[in-house]
Order: structure tokens, then sequence, then C-alpha cells
């Protein structure tokens, strides 16, 4: 009778170790997705052109952003703009700590957010629509 | 100056078979274990009833209770395993076995139970607990297959918020209104020969007006522009649907008396407007509310005070309204540390047991006394492993939206499972909800088979893109031509 007893114990004891090494194999899964997280973490977002009459950019290009981007009509900007509208050193685009911020570099039009004109540095965030001269684009999440 | 958004380009749709090595194996470590768990549960009824027959066994006998009844659940587990594999989506491979293994532990318990806890009959053919369980069960993950195959754009959910908010208020009147009574809460809502707790497919609801109304209000929410004395608030006509909200929980408690759903109403509530606007003062600000309501509360209703002073109290009236939390108690108690092994605990008062409510409010009571803390410790530990993965999914959105819903979606499940079990061990009042995926019952099970179902939909990494947020108002100054 012992026998049963101890045999029983240990299917018992089998039951909730089972439970413990799913909880450790689904553990080590998550830690394996957040390392390859951290890794690629390249990009900080992009940028989408929406609309842009004359084609350069192209609608919808979208651009990957590092910690600063130039914008404007000159060759030497990270995005290259190419609007009558728009001034050769229009806009910067930095992202400092968590969120991003565009600047205004004393451009001729203005740069506008969501509609409104950025007067010297405003915050900008994810989904928030950009428009330099007749050029609309929109500010994104990183591409996972 | 009227140029249109052009359509994004729509990845066309090509369905490749993937596989998904890390799902298969780890629905492969729930499958031995609920074969594991349900032996000594087959061997363990198997001795006890020998024992109260005074006869004793000739040989140890491991086979499972319902052995056809946990082979139907783990192949229909391989199913839809399967036909993720064959759609070749890029969801989640953590989510499913995770939740097999919390509706197994639920399986396991209700088949362990006495079946004739609840029986549904339909003419000749009547069904006890744990064959009820498992139905419920095959169709919470034919929902879930349903919703990870078949959703593809979120649109459906974004585009009609406030159709969605007007269906649910409009359940929640027909629950005022219509619902019957079962132990002095208005939960249930029957039509025709169906019926249902329309308060658990209301928390999916919650959610998903949430995500919609946050996400497009953000910003204005996370502003500062009224002042009231040294109250900086965003702009009032914005906050009314926050203050609706806190009526609608209110109300929940006065005409339903359903503490419990209202608690996780307002919880979800409040986590979500800090996950939207990252400002602790809201948080602050409904806590206040919150203490408020309460207190008026519990002055003013007989069925509140009740449940507070239960808490308080429960062995001021131990055969009585403390019964059921003292025999909690003690059966925790009982659990100790290994627990007394599936099938071993729970011994019955004069025929009855000793919970009345064990299969809905009070499953973890069993499986505390039966598995013991380790066994506790573990199951929560799994609906963390829930709520990570879903806040990973949030963190991993493309669009605001879709985190806040990602948010939402695991949080209620986490914040529910919390307000049960803090409430069955005596750690807050005990207001009476299910313990998600585990509890007894069709609406619980499909409910959260929605939540889980929409999380995977929301994972997959090749989807639709989310829509351009809508066209903000035009305020383009003149424009000049020739600029510098």
């Amino acid at each position: 009778m012992d026998g049963f007893l101890l045999t029983l114990w240990l299917v018992r004891i089998l039951f909730l170790l089972l439970l413990y090494a799913f909880l450790f194999a689904v553990v080590r899964v998550l830690l394996r997705d957040l390392r390859a997280a951290s890794r690629s973490r390249g990009e900080l977002g992009r940028l989408v052109v929406l609309a842009s009459p004359r084609g350069e950019p192209p609608a919808g290009a979208s651009f990957a952003l590092d910690v600063i981007a130039t914008l404007g009509r000159d060759v030497n900007n990270s995005v290259v703009v190419d609007d009558p509208f728009v001034s050769g050193e229009h806009a910067v685009l930095t992202f400092r700590g968590r969120s991003w911020y565009v600047e205004d570099l004393g451009s001729t039009n203005g740069t506008f957010v969501n509609g409104a004109q950025v007067e010297t540095v405003a915050a900008i965030g994810f989904g928030d629509e950009l428009q330099l001269g007749e050029v609309r684009l929109r500010l994104d999440r990183p591409r996972t | 100056m009227s140029v249109a958004a052009p359509a994004l380009p729509i990845p066309a749709i090509r369905i490749r078979p993937r596989m998904r090595s890390t799902e298969l194996l780890l629905l492969a470590l729930v499958s031995v274990a609920l074969v594991a768990g349900a032996s000594s549960l087959g061997a363990t009824q198997r001795l006890l009833a020998a024992r109260t027959a005074g006869e004793t066994l000739a040989s140890l006998d491991l086979s499972p209770p319902d052995p056809r009844g946990l082979a139907v659940y783990l192949t229909a587990l391989f199913m839809v395993h399967l036909a993720f594999v064959l759609a070749g989506r890029r969801t989640d491979q953590v989510l499913l076995p995770t939740l097999a293994m919390l509706g197994g532990i639920g399986l396991l318990l209700m088949q362990r139970l006495p079946q004739d806890l609840v029986v549904q009959r339909w003419g000749d053919v009547a069904l006890g607990l744990g064959q009820l369980q498992l139905g419920w069960l095959l169709i919470a993950l034919l929902v879930i297959a349903a919703l990870a195959l078949a959703v593809r754009s979120d649109a459906w959910l974004r585009l009609y918020k406030y159709t969605w908010a007007a269906a649910g208020i409009a359940l929640l009147l027909l629950t005022f209104v219509f619902g019957s009574e079962v132990n002095g809460a208005r939960l249930t809502l029957s039509i025709g020969p169906l019926s249902g707790q329309p308060s658990e497919l209301l928390k999916v609801i919650l959610v998903v007006f949430l995500a919609g109304y946050l996400s497009e209000n953000r910003t204005l929410l996370a502003e500062e522009s009224t002042r009231i004395g040294p109250l900086r608030l965003p702009p009032i006509p914005y906050l009314a649907p926050m203050v609706a909200m806190w009526a609608i929980a209110l109300g929940i408690v006065v005409v339903q008396r359903d503490l419990g759903a209202a608690l996780l109403f307002f919880a979800v509530f409040l986590v979500l407007l800090y996950v939207a606007t990252g400002r602790p003062a809201y948080v602050a600000g409904g806590l206040l509310l919150f203490v408020a309501g309460s207190w008026v509360l519990y002055n003013l209703f007989a069925h509140v005070q009740l449940r507070v002073d239960n808490w308080l109290d429960p062995w001021a009236d131990p055969l009585g309204a403390g019964f059921q939390a003292i025999q909690a108690l003690y059966a925790f108690g009982r659990g100790g540390l290994l627990g007394v092994g599936l099938g071993a605990g729970l011994p019955t008062i004069g025929g009855r047991l000793p919970v009345p409510a064990v299969h809905t409010d009070y499953p973890l009571a069993a499986l505390g006394e039966e598995l013991g803390l380790i066994g506790l410790l573990a199951i929560l530990g799994l609906y963390l492993v829930l709520v990570i993965r879903g806040l990973r999914i949030a963190a991993a959105a493309q669009d605001d939206f879709r985190a806040i819903l990602a948010a939402g979606l695991s949080l209620v499940v986490g914040v529910q499972a919390f307000i049960i079990a803090a409430g069955n061990l005596k750690l807050i009042p005990l207001t009476g909800i299910t313990l998600p995926l585990i509890s007894y019952g069709g609406s619980s099970l499909l409910a959260n088979a929605l939540v889980v179902g929409l999380l995977l939909a929301l994972s997959d990494r090749g989807a639709e893109p989310p829509p351009p947020p809508r066209a903000p108002r035009r305020g383009l100054g003149r424009l000049r031509r020739g600029a510098a």
C-alpha cells in the first residue's frame, strides 16, 4: 500500500514540476524575444510621405529616422524635399530622451504640425502630420 | 492644394504554411502536464472511493477520470495549432499554450468537482459540469482560431467606437431592466433559450471604446488648458466621457449590485487613461472619486455594507454570511505548501460542498487546497505571462489605437484575475467575478476567448498597416512662391 501512496505522491509532484517547466520554457521564450527586440533597435521612427505634388520624394515613400534628421531642398539634407515652397534648410527633426521634436530653421513658408505652425520647436508624436510647403509627411512608429 | 492622401500599398494576401516550433513545443509541455495532472486526479479519486467502501486497491490505476474528454481537449488544441501553421500568419506563439494550460487546469477542476453542481438537459441528454466546461472550452478555441485567422484589419473596431459604446450601454440597460437576479446580484440576461452574463462581454466592448477614444484624444487629454483654482485640467468637454464612466460604474453597483464588474471596469478605465496620457494626476483623481463613491455607497446600500463587514470579520457570522469566506480560508490553510493533491481536497460537510460557489467565484480556493501555495503561484505566473505578452504586443504596435487596445485587453484579464484572487484570499472584499479562463461559465470563457483572439490578431507582424490618421484641419498660411 505504501508503494501506491509513494507513486501517487510522485505523480502529484510531477504535475507541479511540469507546471513550472512550462513557466520556465515560456520565460525563456520571453527573454529571447526581449533580447532580439533590444538588438534590432536601429531606427527611432519613420517619416512617410502622404502627398507630394512635385513627386520628389514620391508619395508613399518612407524614410527611417536616426536621432537627427534634417529636411529641406538642399541635397545635403537627410530627407531631401524638392518642392518650390520648401527652403534649402527648412526644418530638423530631433529625438530627445523619449520623444520627437520638430524645429523650424527659419524657413520662408513655415513648418506645420497637424495644421498648426511651428514657431521655434514643437513636440511631435507618432501619427502626427508634418507639412513643409506642399509636401505632407507623417511621423510613424519604427518598424519592429 | 487639396491633395488626397495616397492609398498605402496593401500587401497581397499569400497563404503559405509557416512552422511555429515554439508553440508546438509549449503545447507538448502543456499536454504532458495535463496528462500527469489527470492521472494524479484519477488515481486519488479511485483510492478515496475504495477507502470509503472499506476495500483495498489491488493495484494503482493511473488512468485519468475522463480520458476521452481530455483527449478531445488536447486534440482541439493541436488542431488550432495546425490551423495557425497552415494559415502562415506571424502571430504570437506564447498566448495559445498559456491559455491552453489555464483552460486545462480549469477543465481538470471541473472534472474533479461533483458533476451535479451544474446540469444542463437537452431532452434525454444530460451533461454534467466537466462535459459542459469541455464544450465551452471547445467553442472558445473555435472563437480564438476564427479571430486570429480572419481578422486582418482593425477598421471595424476603430471606426465604429461610438457604435460599440452604444451597443454596450444598450446591453447594460437591458440587463438593468430585464436581468434576473442570482444571489442578490442582477447579472444574468436571458433571451429565449440563451442566457448569459453581459458584463463579461461589456468588458471587451469597454476596452475597444476606450482604445478608440483615448488614441484619438490622447494629446488633448494630456494638455492642461483649463484652470479651476489650483487645478489644471484638460478642456472640460473631453472630460465628460470620463465622468460618464464613473457614473456607469456607480450605476452597476446600485442597480445590478455587481461590485466585481464595477470595480473591474473602473480599474481598467484608470489604467488605460494612464497608459494613454502618462499623467499620474488622472489616476490620483480617479482614486479620489473611487474612494468618495465607495464611502457614499457603503453608507447607503446594505449589500455593499454586507460585503465589507464580511471581509473585515467573517467570523462574526460563521454559519451564515461568513461561511463561504471562512471555508475558503480553511481550504487554503489545508493546502499548505504542496497541496493535498488533485481530488483529495474539499471534504463535504453534511453531503454538500463547504464552498458552494467553488466552480465560479472560488476556484482558487479549491486549487489552493489541492495544489498548495506552489501550485497557486504557478497559476498566478500564467496570468502574468498573459499580461506581459499583451504589453509586449502593445509596445510593438504600429499606432496608438492598436497599442492601447492590446494593453487594455491584456490588462482586463490581469486585473480581473487580481480582483478575484485578492477577494478569495481576503485581501480585499470579495466581489463576485470569475477567474478568467479557469472558472466555469460560457459567458466568461467566450469573452476571454474574444480577448485572446483579438490579441493574437493584433500581434501579427505581417498585418495590414493602420489607416492614416483623419485629416487634421488645414491651417496653412499664405504661400509665397520662390522660397529661399
